[in-house]
């Protein structure tokens, strides 16, 4: 038995040391927003927060993680919510800023990466409240492990959700 | 008991009978039938024999229900385009005269509840997409029906948001199909299981376009919200009760057969088990994790042949060039050839001569491709994927099991866009899925791993091809001869059931359907009009590797995102710049002035006006082909394609003496003339912009004389977000062409010719081959 924090949950898991978090967290624990997209950590579909930062799920072990706090797509509401005082109820019926502001931007074409953008969005947004295009830039191409990949090319998209996002964040929402 | 009363009336050609249910004994029927199952348990022992949707019944598209909603049903898988979702619900509350927020459902790609196949291309149909003509044909039903139950002439009625009115009646439509059952029957043409599937036939009134309210709106893509918000349920997620993971071990080469399988450590993998069939060998455990070290581990130990039967990457033009077999194929000429090429040649002011390569791309999706079958005991199949063309997958799985396609149901989901590659059917581990759940008697996912999808996928088909041009004393373009060279492009048959030895469809030969023939058609429509001579010719041949491969795999292709004419734009904008600089003119003017087409002449002077071209010839005064300093220039390229003008200006710096080239400004422009949702065809163009400038600069598909050699995002490199330029999308709606052109597929084939003209702008060298990584331009500058 593995103890995981995920989402401000304590949540047990069987699995082996070696098992990638992202089967675990996508297998036995019903979290799908991270996606498998390489498990290789060369493109960020699988990205979650690990005590804020962005990491990839599908070569960071279960093992590496037990008592770190894990902050998948899904638990994004209530991240926001906690960092604003916000009720924890409200988490349930909105979103993050991010997340909206990906809605209002229409960002995704297929989608499938945009999980690791908002991750990543999320990451950038704590550390720098108001990012200028190069440094939002420099952070998905730079930052992590590897570049955030979409292969569908919305990263016009995500540069204006971004920055849509840091104007909601702002205004505290 | 009921008293039913049934009429039929004529309607624009389809047949609409009327039953009328009288109120007795409690029974009521309401609004319009839906037909075949809604949901599916695993399990079911009833054989599944009629799971398609009658398409010749409107009822299958289209449900009005009493409180005034709409479903609407596609065989079109949505792929991130987002149409089915914004598109096609304004088409239809348009011709409904409804509000686009009463278009409440989307039901699309599932064989079972959608009624017409083809695939997640051509969404708008060359502007009468099937929805828009089911929705036209229904409201001419809903006129008929409502002029007979309100005693109104139909040319009296009017209709607004869902609500009919003549003289002082009025009735919405949700009134009047309550307590009938209306069976409107329309007649329908094509092959469901084919590629392109059904077509609605018949020409039913249209809206006019000057009458537009909803069409021209920026609505929000619905599937937007519950993806970003992890609601959405998707092919990766779907899980059924007792379904093993699976990883399939594929062969060491593009030719190898089984020699023996690796034996599976059952002490440390207890749970798993390996199952063999022909040349696939598959594992299988309860969990993730297990299947993948087990794969992992069958592989090291299984042993196959070995097989050298490409001509590996390096050597591939050459191959191409003088070894392929171009005669079997025959050649094919486009529509666009007249004068008399070879005179005209003889007699010209100047000419040039050059031949253009490509490489192989890969389609790349950014999740690995994956499916979820589950063969019941009673032979029924369902499969759970992201498919573009879940009714010809539907068919060819039907096909490798020897069954009928009634038995066969496939569920679909979203999932990573691949462009094109299923578009035939199929995208790689569908069919795997299939044979060991049949094999094993229960539900099984096969995922592949991003290696599997890199080297078993198809890819988009390398090609090079032969220009001849010519120019005259006042500077216009009299001569146009293009040779275009490619193997067959598309090969749907499933690589599990082609590894496994099962039925397939044939192999592109000669003789088979038109996307899977070896011949090579003319695809990029031609522009320039005023051009007197000018011969397009298209060459043909087999895949390579194919014949040779013992198990007739070698290098398969696919149609990828605006296929073939991606092959051919490219030469031919690169040759038409090069034409221009010969005569000494600007490339843009050179195009408008071989131009008689007023959307075309649109489009180039729209991204004129955009980039702030200035008029002068290429290359630049200062372009140098030497140093470390960078050098800028500036490139124009040109494309018809689906009822849609497109035009673009790359502006890139070059480092010579490392052959680096950054595209700094992009900007395009587009006529697809009735714009239907103008802020997702922008989304959808800087998408296919920013794949273009990938393709363009960093994709090639390598490969040795075994088979591909890229196997993950290091050695196949796309675009990052560092590397976009500032990127300007022209909008132009031009309603007076009264049709919708298709705005998400062809952005991608833009950037190639018109970096390359930059190139040639910035430096006065050409380099005509894709892509235009720097060793290679490096190498190019210094010749």
């Amino acid at each position: 038995m593995i103890t995981l924090n995920v989402n401000g949950a304590r949540r047990e898991v069987q699995a082996s040391d070696d098992a990638p978090l992202l089967y675990v967290l996508r297998n036995d624990l019903q979290l799908i927003g991270p996606q498998f997209g390489c498990g290789l950590a060369q493109c960020g579909a699988c990205a979650v927060l690990v005590d804020g930062k962005e990491a990839r799920s599908c070569v960071t072990t279960v093992s590496e993680v037990a008592g770190k706090d894990i902050t998948t797509l899904e638990g994004l509401p209530a991240r926001w919510a906690k960092q604003k005082g916000l009720p924890a109820e409200e988490a349930r019926y909105t979103l993050h800023p991010v997340q909206q502001a990906w809605i209002e931007e229409q960002t995704p074409q297929c989608g499938f990466c945009q999980n690791g953008m908002m991750i990543k969005a999320t990451e950038l947004l704590e550390s720098n409240p108001n990012p200028t295009v190069a440094q939002i830039k420099d952070a998905f191409t730079n930052s992590g492990p590897s570049p955030n990949l979409c292969r569908c090319g919305t990263y016009l998209a995500i540069i204006d959700a971004v920055r849509h996002a840091a104007e909601l964040m702002a205004k505290g929402r | 008991m009921a008293t039913v009363r049934e009429k039929t009336m004529n309607v624009y050609g389809a047949t609409l009978s009327r039953r009328q249910f009288v109120k007795a004994g409690g029974a009521l029927v309401v609004g319009i039938s839906l037909v075949g199952p809604e949901v599916l348990k695993r399990g079911a022992q009833t054989a599944v024999l009629k799971n398609t949707l009658d398409p010749t019944l409107i009822s299958s598209w289209i449900e009005i229900h009493p409180d005034n909603t709409v479903l609407i049903r596609t065989g079109k898988n949505d792929f991130g385009q987002g149409t089915t979702f914004t598109a096609y619900k304004q088409i239809v509350a348009e011709e409904l005269r409804m509000p686009f927020e009463a278009i409440t459902t989307v039901v699309a790609g599932d064989t079972d509840r959608t009624p017409d196949g083809s695939g997640a291309f051509d969404f708008l149909g060359h502007g009468s997409p099937n929805i828009r003509k089911a929705a036209a044909y229904t409201y001419q039903a809903l006129l008929d029906v409502a002029s007979e139950r309100l005693a109104v002439a139909k040319d009296k009625l009017t209709a607004k948001d869902g609500v009919l009115s003549g003289g002082s009646k009025s009735i919405s439509y949700g009134e009047l199909v309550k307590d009938q059952q209306l069976k409107l029957t329309i007649p329908v043409k094509g092959d469901l299981t084919s590629i392109f599937g059904l077509t609605i036939d018949g020409n039913p009134p249209m809206k006019p376009v000057s009458e537009y309210t909803v069409i021209g709106k920026s609505f929000r893509n619905s599937i937007t919200s519950t993806k970003v918000a992890a609601k959405e349920t998707w092919a990766t997620d779907v899980r059924l009760p007792g379904m093993l993971h699976a990883r399939v071990v594929h062969p060491k080469t593009l030719g190898s057969t089984l020699v023996s399988t690796g034996t599976l450590d059952k002490k440390k993998f207890p749970n798993a088990q390996v199952i063999v069939k022909g040349n696939l060998v598959g594992v299988v455990a309860p969990t993730e994790w297990e299947a993948i070290r087990a794969a992992e581990q069958v592989a090291s130990g299984t042993k196959w042949t070995d097989w050298k039967g490409l001509p590996s990457s390096a050597k591939l033009h050459d191959y191409l060039r003088n070894q392929a077999d171009w005669t079997s194929a025959g050649v094919t000429k486009s529509d666009a050839s007249k004068g008399e090429v070879d005179a005209a040649l003889a007699a010209a002011h100047k000419k040039l001569s050059a031949t253009y390569q490509l490489s192989y791309m890969k389609h790349a999706p950014i999740g690995p491709t994956m499916a979820l079958a589950d063969v019941n005991a009673d032979g029924t199949v369902h499969i759970y994927t992201h498919n573009q063309n879940p009714q010809a997958l539907r068919g060819e799985i039907a096909t490798m099991l020897g069954i009928s396609s009634d038995h066969v149901i496939v569920h679909a989901y979203p999932g990573p866009g691949h462009y094109g590659r299923s578009n035939g059917g199929n995208a790689g581990a569908e069919d795997e899925a299939v044979i060991l759940s049949k094999a094993i008697g229960k539900p099984v996912r096969v995922q592949w791993m991003r290696a599997d999808d890199m080297q078993w996928s198809t890819q988009s088909a390398a090609a090079f091809s032969d220009a001849r041009l010519a120019v005259d004393e006042k500077g216009k373009l009299v001569v146009y001869q293009m040779d275009h060279y490619m193997p067959a492009m598309q090969d749907d048959r499933p690589i599990g059931a082609v590894i496994a030895e099962l039925p397939t469809m044939p192999a592109p030969e000669l003789e088979t359907k038109s996307v899977t023939s070896i011949v090579n058609n003319i695809s990029d429509p031609w522009i320039y009009a005023e051009v007197p001579n000018v011969l397009e010719r298209g060459h043909g041949t087999f895949q390579v590797g194919q014949k040779a491969s013992p198990i007739a795999v070698g290098l398969r292709d696919h149609s990828m995102r605006t296929p073939v004419q991606f092959q051919q734009n490219f030469p031919r904008e690169l040759a038409i710049t090069e034409a221009a600089s010969l005569a000494g003119v600007d490339a843009l003017q050179f195009r408008i002035d071989n131009s008689s087409e007023e959307r075309l002449i649109g489009v180039l002077k729209a991204v004129r006006d955009a980039s702030a071209w200035g008029s002068r010839p290429s290359p630049q005064p200062d372009a140098v082909s030497v140093g470390s300093a960078a050098v800028r220039g500036r490139g124009v390229s040109a494309m018809y394609r689906s009822g849609t003008y497109w035009a673009c200006v790359c502006q890139i710096a070059v480092t010579p003496s490392t052959g680096a080239i950054k595209v700094e400004k992009y900007t395009i422009a587009v006529d697809p003339g009735i714009i239907v949702n103008p802020a997702q065809l922008k989304r959808q163009v800087e998408g296919g912009a920013v794949m273009g400038i990938s393709h363009a600069l960093l994709e090639e598909a390598t490969f040795d004389e075994s088979g591909i050699t890229v196997d993950d995002w290091n050695s196949y490199p796309i675009l990052t977000m560092a590397d976009i330029p500032e990127i300007k999308v022209v909008l132009i709606n031009n309603p007076k062409v009264g049709k919708y052109g298709g705005g998400s597929e062809a952005a991608n084939a833009l950037a190639a010719p018109a970096i390359a003209a930059a190139l040639h702008d910035a430096t006065g060298k050409v380099v005509r081959r894709l892509p235009m990584k720097p060793a290679y331009v490096q190498a190019a500058l210094k010749a």
